[in-house]
């Protein structure tokens, strides 16, 4: 084939994909003007998405907070700078490694099964059935989806924080033998505050980016269980970018000298 | 029988749609309830439906009859608005569908009904919340009268005992029957059925066929209903429409297509889309 072809077939691919993300996130924000969604359905959907995901996600910061004091241990057994620890962890837990880390974690389980939800639902003509029987599938399907998402990823984000750094004094004391307490000071006489808010910025973002997009994904299914597998895989994919692209506008942004 | 609530509530069976002779709905020569002009639409370069016209009245039950692949689906899907076409004309209950807004056709679509090929039951539901779902979600009656409703129309449908299953725990026949309650619920002026037989064993299909009658007559709404399975489909229908080669090809009753000279239309008639061959009325 063709390479100017190919690179022009991938280019209208991709810009069609985009333009659907666009025209769902606009549907979106049109039904939530004025707030037009079903209650019971969000319920669930805060249950499903939050409630199913703090198991997982305690466990992934728990590690990681311990990991990365694992690894600044080298550093800090050389120097003796034991104060630094709590900053370090601190910092990088909360501006980044909480938001991204839980962010990943969320579109893997909460996106990719959002997406061959509503793909399942989509090839078995549940999608349509919902429009015949006079019911807006954005109303009842996606806009709950998007709320419960973007609620329940920031919660999410903050207990994933908290125990990432509890893993963090944890493997401090016992492996590094750094007293917790001298973790926690470190952490808090950082005046992480605006570190803390720029995850949260970030795990709203995240949670609104992976919605819309894994509903989009859903919601174009086409071709049967093989079109599903296909969504899923390209939700996950795309969600990751997303991800990526956002935290790094948002960290721009928050170092920019504009905001300081 | 005095109806106090869901769970202790067993309607009684409606004898008009359950025991006796079909009941056939009186001819009525009444308001055009579903018009369509020039429809066209394509699939890429194949021509799958070239400029069909197409008039409906109240009451009646029409039969769309055609090889596989002709189009048929896509005729209802445009028609209950679920697909744009090319080109054309839809007039749906007096309103012109291609041309109306999103709340007109919300607000139409609760006038209309579908059955769908492969039942699109909601998999998260069970059947109860299947058949309450579009009145819960209007919004429009007391959760009593709802499951009253329900457990009425799971009746007429033959399955008074099935609501706290979930769909996968039904057979392909009851959940045929539970899509019917469903597109039923709200009372619905129109009802598309899209091959409501597919699927299913002779003895059930025809018991399928009976059911859209009865209901029909009972409700003296009006019935599009697509189909293969012509032997089974003829106590249901008044009349039938041909689609061929994206056009409507004959249009008129049994007794105008067994009279036709067209042997494409005496072919259909006679052997039912082929399945059947005339060696084996004997």
């Amino acid at each position: 084939m063709n390479p100017l072809a190919t690179i022009g077939a991938g280019f209208l691919d991709a810009s069609e994909t985009l333009g659907g993300i666009v025209m769902v996130l606009v549907r979106i924000l049109r039904a939530m003007v004025p707030p037009r969604f079903d209650r019971d359905e969000t319920w669930l959907n805060l249950y499903k998405v939050g409630v199913k995901s703090y198991p997982i996600v305690i466990m992934t910061a728990f590690f990681t907070g311990a990991i990365m004091v694992i690894q600044s241990g080298v550093y800090v057994k050389q120097t003796g700078a034991t104060g630094l620890l709590g900053w370090g962890a601190g910092y990088a837990v909360l501006a980044e490694i909480g938001p991204v880390l839980i962010g990943l974690m969320f579109s893997g389980r909460v996106g990719a099964n959002n997406t061959a939800e509503l793909g399942t639902m989509k090839v078995t003509e549940q999608i349509d059935a919902l429009r015949t029987l006079a019911i807006d599938p954005t109303h009842y399907l996606v806009v709950p989806r998007f709320v419960s998402m973007m609620l329940m990823l920031v919660l999410l984000t903050v207990l994933g924080d908290l125990f990432a750094l509890v893993g963090g004094a944890i493997t401090s004391e016992f492996v590094l033998e750094v007293d917790y307490r001298v973790f926690f000071q470190g952490v808090f006489n950082s005046n992480l505050l605006d570190e803390f808010f720029t995850g949260l910025i970030k795990a709203i973002t995240f949670g609104a980016s992976i919605s819309v997009i894994s509903c989009h994904y859903g919601l174009s299914v086409s071709g049967g269980a093989t079109g599903v597998g296909r969504a899923v895989n390209a939700s996950v994919v795309s969600n990751a970018i997303g991800i990526f692209v956002f935290d790094s506008i948002i960290t721009w942004f928050a170092n920019s000298s504009l905001f300081r | 029988m005095t109806h106090t609530g869901f769970r202790d509530t067993v309607a009684e069976p409606m004898p008009s749609l359950r025991e006796g002779p079909m009941p056939r709905a009186p001819k009525q020569l009444g308001e055009v309830v579903l018009r369509v002009r020039g429809l066209k639409k394509n699939f890429g370069d194949a021509v799958v439906l070239d400029g069909i016209d197409f008039e409906m009245r109240a009451g009646e039950v029409v039969g769309v009859i055609g090889p596989g692949g002709v189009g048929k689906s896509v005729f209802v899907k445009i028609c209950c608005g679920l697909m744009e076409p090319d080109e054309g004309h839809v007039e749906v209950l007096g309103t012109d569908l291609l041309a109306s807004d999103q709340k007109t056709k919300q607000r139409l679509r609760e006038r209309v009904g579908l059955v769908f090929q492969n039942y699109a039951l909601f998999d998260f539901m069970t059947v109860g919340e299947n058949v309450a779902f579009p009145m819960v979600q209007r919004g429009l009656a007391k959760a009593d009268e709802i499951q009253v409703k329900v457990q009425e129309r799971l009746a007429e449908v033959d399955l008074p005992n099935v609501r706290h299953l979930m769909p996968n725990e039904l057979s392909g026949g009851m959940k045929k029957r539970v899509g019917l309650a469903r597109a039923n619920i709200n009372d619905p002026e129109l009802i598309f059925f899209d091959d409501p037989t597919a699927g299913l064993d002779p003895v059930t299909s025809s018991k399928i066929f009976n059911l859209i009658r009865r209901t029909q007559a009972h409700r003296n709404s009006t019935c599009l209903v697509i189909s293969h399975d012509i032997d089974r489909m003829r106590p249901a229908c008044d009349r039938y429409i041909l689609l061929l080669n994206g056009l409507v090809h004959f249009r008129g009753t049994e007794a105008d297509a067994m009279h036709s000279q067209d042997p494409i239309v005496k072919e259909f008639f006679r052997k039912g889309d082929g399945s059947k061959k005339p060696s084996d009325e004997r």
